[in-house]
């Protein structure tokens, strides 16, 4: 075998391995872990402040809330959606935005916790998360939903009233946008919902309107003595 | 390039017959439905198209200005009719920020595209000489957008357009696919933005 053939050969082999190095890349791409910290750019709310002042607590799970999704196959991905940096940014902007006055708490409401004057606690929690991507529907559009469960209590701890919310995301532009990209995208929008959702709904929720009255019924008593 | 075939239907009342002066016009998708959204670049296009033949024509941007009076044009909150104008316009930094926009015109535009058919097949491969593809294949697209004109200053609807268009795409493979795109939701969108044109600028 001459040189020449000895290097074509080499050559030939080379780009044997080449593509088929990049075959099994293409078919490892479904395996493995995929992670998104969601993040985004969420806008103040543009309305009048409530004449409240809100203390509002994040318990740990809800700061640091992540769902993980375990592939089903080794064709699919795991999956590790981290909402909690975005879920506090959001809320933050939304709740100082919405009320008169509003202070984060050190500590969960209860008795002997030393807590600013403020009139009631929000406690928001995410219950549950869902999402589905095209490998799971087989439509390429990715959706993000959300369960929300909200308590207000007072600053002793002792219940005003607790409800629950949903949110809804979808990103039906995922083209040329990665699977990540495009959770994200759909996280966003879900949490802008949610959002929307609280601010339209709060003083909907029956024992929420009526701790609304009495407050009011509460400063207008002490506004006439 | 594939062939369009395109329809559009117009109705519209109180046309501005010195155009909208100094003041504004923001285009908006409806996104409140759960099977379909109206793509944020088809807005896009339609603006671009507009203000491209009439410069004097001030478009806010869609994302701007949902963001600026978010949350009331999200998909859950967004109005669906004129009087919901009302609704918003009771809450004074809603009222205050409409008036620093001079808005005059709300457009609302509801439709997408979508793929109809798709037949053919097509092959391609990795070997150790290169990559390549063979076969044919063929696809169908359709757009279907209808805008609605709010007069602002009014609270009143004056006018509806309609824009449906159908194509279909080629993509034949020898070694290299060639596609022949249909230019489907372009063509609606030269469609509604020239009648958008003809509504909205004194000089068309």
């Amino acid at each position: 075998m001459d040189t020449a053939t000895a290097r074509r050969l080499t050559t030939a082999q080379a780009r044997s391995v080449w593509g088929m190095l990049a075959l099994a890349l293409v078919f490892l791409a479904g395996c493995g872990t995929k992670e998104v910290i969601v993040s985004g750019n969420f806008p103040p709310p543009l309305m009048e402040p409530l004449p409240v002042k809100l203390g509002v607590w994040y318990e740990p799970e809800f700061e640091g809330h992540e769902f993980f999704d375990e592939a089903k196959g080794r064709a699919e991905s795991s999956w590790i959606v981290k909402t909690g940096e975005a879920q506090v940014a959001m809320w933050g902007q939304l709740l100082d935005n919405m009320f008169a006055g509003v202070t984060k708490m050190d500590g969960k409401p209860a008795p002997e916790q030393m807590n600013p004057v403020v009139d009631a606690v929000l406690i928001p929690r995410v219950d549950e998360l869902q999402y589905a991507i095209p490998a799971h529907t087989n439509v390429k559009v990715y959706e993000i939903w959300m369960r929300y469960a909200f308590e207000l209590v007072t600053t002793n701890g002792e219940p005003i009233a607790e409800w629950t919310m949903t949110a809804y995301g979808k990103t039906p532009t995922a083209f040329l946008q990665s699977d990540e990209a495009a959770v994200n995208l759909a996280a966003v929008v879900a949490l802008r919902d949610a959002g929307a959702h609280f601010i339209t709904s709060f003083h909907k929720v029956p024992e929420v309107a009526q701790w609304l009255e009495q407050l009011e019924q509460e400063r207008g008593g002490v506004a006439s003595r | 390039m594939g062939c369009v075939t395109s329809t559009v239907d117009e109705m519209v009342f109180n046309e501005p017959i010195e155009g909208i002066g100094d003041s504004t016009v923001v285009i908006l998708g409806r996104r409140h439905a759960s099977d379909y959204e109206t793509e944020f670049d088809f807005i896009e296009c339609i603006a671009d198209h507009v203000v491209a033949r009439d410069s004097s024509i001030e478009i806010i941007d869609e994302i701007e200005f949902i963001n600026t009076l978010y949350p009331w044009f999200e998909p859950r909150t967004a109005p669906l009719r004129p009087a919901d104008i009302d609704r918003l316009v009771q809450q004074e930094p809603v009222a205050q920020q409409l008036a620093n926009l001079k808005l005059e015109y709300m457009i609302w535009v509801d439709g997408s595209t979508v793929q109809t058919n798709s037949a053919g097949s097509m092959t391609c491969g990795v070997g150790p000489g290169g990559a390549g593809c063979f076969g044919f294949g063929t696809w169908g697209n359709a757009s279907d957008y209808e805008a609605t004109i709010w007069d602002f200053t009014d609270k009143a609807e004056v006018g509806r357009l309609n824009a449906s268009t159908s194509g279909q795409s080629y993509m034949p493979a020898v070694v290299v696919p060639i596609p022949i795109i249909a230019p489907v939701q372009g063509t609606a969108c030269d469609g509604l933005g020239d009648q958008l044109l003809q509504f909205l600028s004194s000089e068309h």
